[in-house]
């Protein structure tokens, strides 16, 4: 699962469109996952134009811009979490490992468990703390009993919300708070072991200190995931990515690493957004 | 301040006509209770659910037709239950924008709103005509009918109440679409569900036009499903346009019994969904 079919370096031909300047680490940088000349559309309305972009491996990567520029929609391609919609369609090419999950054979149950997703509401089961993680691990994989429960553990653990559950684990999910509840969601997501997790805007219904929480959780969990976030908050696109994205219109304007995107970004819109001329 | 004033005085009286609709309204419900109670109580005995219906200037109970009752009741929703619980969840989850779930919709409501006679008609004109003779069987396939529309109309829209985001975040763990119904959506719906069972149970166990003419009645205690058999809607029905006394006397009982069990299931229904909500 974890070979790394064909996609190392990204040269200018991976990625076209991309005005990007290496810098000392890029030598060692995957594509993990890597878009392709992507085009999306709801109906007739084209959402996406022809976005190129790489997600590297075991790095954060965060898509900022304006509402409505197709960041959310971009993320949700990527696990073919709109397959579940008709009239919604994707055309170009998106790169797992070399191969595109866009391909009609693609298995989108296999595919959604190497890539998993947190959304903007946090979404407990109705069920209880234990089951809302246990549940899909067993789906996946034949575990014992306590193969489950030291997996819920580390996943709760990971999800950094371990100490505030572990006396009530059969306790209703929707009990939670808010930050809490989202924690559970990446625990859930976590457990399964995914290869990349998608997150899209998962703070934007926290307060700031379940934000920190969950901000310094991205940064463990990128030593072992490759991440992509979906944030309207500069700020904390700045704290926990690598690199960024700015995305306008259904265009991927600029893609480098946040220290360049933040400091001296190549595009005239980028240097408006980020310093909040406009969107 | 003369606009205030006018203000103020337009809100009196259309509190007023308010309050005075509400309490007409209340005041037949009590008055039915009331004169049901009144009327019903005091033969109350032991003796309505152990004996069997009297000849006129007789003692005797309601045994067969309670018996009757339930009886039919039971076997309505056991046919009726899974034809519902099913078509509602294809067009709450696989039809959803499909053509076919527009046009069940339509027929349902229509059968929702159908009179009831013309169901008794129908099945006896499939069930009874060519068999040659009032069933039991007739009689459950007649109340089946009913259930099924009242059902089916819950159970998609208490589908349909289940967030999307829900439904996305159990699909963005992989889980293949017949495991996200039924432990997600179900879950999520679930009170409404059965609150959806509990009221088309309500609905039928008053129904008498339907059973006119597929169960009959039978004024002996019978279970034998392939032949007529009582039940309490069509002995109050029968009894209550009788010139005896006693027999007038139990329909009144048997129409208390049938209100208070309706009640008692109304009321199972309101808690069960208030309490879907706050869990």
């Amino acid at each position: 699962m974890n070979s790394i079919a064909g996609i190392t370096n990204t040269t200018p031909s991976a990625v076209p469109t991309v005005v990007h300047r290496s810098t000392d680490m890029d030598h060692k940088l995957v594509a993990k996952v890597l878009v392709r000349n992507l085009n999306f559309y709801y109906g007739d309305n084209r959402a996406l134009k022809s976005v190129n972009v790489p997600l590297y491996d075991r790095k954060v990567t965060a898509f900022i811009g304006p509402s409505g520029c197709g960041k959310s929609t971009l993320l949700r391609i990527l696990n073919r979490i709109y397959s579940l919609y008709p009239h919604q369609r994707a055309e170009g090419e998106v790169l797992l490992d070399g191969s595109n999950i866009l391909d009609p054979g693609e298995d989108l149950n296999l595919l959604r468990a190497r890539i998993g997703m947190v959304f903007q509401k946090p979404t407990p089961f109705p069920m209880s703390i234990y089951e809302n993680i246990a549940f899909g691990v067993r789906l996946f994989e034949k575990l014992g009993r306590a193969e489950i429960d030291e997996r819920v553990q580390s996943a709760l653990r990971r999800a950094a919300i371990w100490d505030e559950v572990k006396d009530k684990l059969q306790a209703n999910g929707l009990s939670l708070s808010g930050g809490q509840q989202q924690r559970l969601c990446i625990a859930r997501t976590v457990a399964l072991r995914p290869e990349v997790i998608l997150l899209d805007e998962p703070c934007s219904a926290l307060d700031p200190i379940s934000t920190a929480k969950i901000e310094e959780l991205i940064d463990e969990l990128k030593d072992d995931y490759t991440i992509a976030i979906v944030t309207h908050n500069m700020q904390q696109a700045a704290r926990v990515s690598d690199y960024t994205a700015f995305m306008y219109l259904g265009e991927l304007v600029e893609f480098d690493t946040t220290s360049k995107m933040f400091t001296s970004p190549g595009d005239r819109r980028t240097q408006d957004y980020i310093t909040g001329r406009f969107g | 301040m003369e606009r205030y004033r006018w203000r103020r005085l337009r809100n009196t009286i259309i509190l007023t006509l308010s309050v005075g609709a509400t309490m007409i309204g209340l005041g037949w419900l009590v008055l039915i209770l009331g004169t049901l109670v009144y009327q019903g109580l005091s033969g109350l005995s032991l003796a309505v659910f152990t004996e069997m219906t009297p000849p006129p200037g007789a003692d005797g109970g309601l045994l067969n037709p309670i018996i009757g009752s339930l009886m039919l009741t039971i076997l309505a929703v056991a046919m009726g239950t899974p034809v519902g619980i099913l078509a509602g969840t294809y067009m709450a989850e696989y039809g959803k924008y499909a053509k076919l779930t527009v046009v069940v919709r339509f027929i349902n409501d229509i059968l929702l709103s159908a009179p009831s006679i013309v169901i008794g008609l129908f099945v006896y004109e499939i069930l009874v005509a060519p068999l040659g003779h009032f069933s039991g069987w007739a009689g459950a396939v007649a109340l089946a009918l009913i259930v099924i529309p009242v059902v089916l109309r819950t159970t998609e829209d208490m589908l349909s109440l289940v967030p999307k985001e829900l439904r996305e975040s159990a699909t963005a763990l992989g889980l293949p679409r017949a495991h996200v119904i039924r432990f997600v959506s179900y879950r999520a719906a679930r009170a409404g569900i059965i609150t959806g069972v509990l009221l088309a149970i309500a609905r039928i166990s008053g129904e008498t036009a339907p059973l006119l003419f597929t169960a009959l009645n039978n004024q002996f205690f019978s279970t034998n499903l392939n032949a007529p058999i009582s039940s309490l809607p069509v002995v109050i029905f029968q009894f209550a346009l009788s010139p005896y006394a006693d027999w007038q006397r139990l329909a009144w009982i048997g129409a208390l019994i049938i209100t208070f069990a309706v009640l008692a299931l109304s009321i199972t229904a309101r808690a069960l969904s208030a309490g879907g909500k706050s869990s």
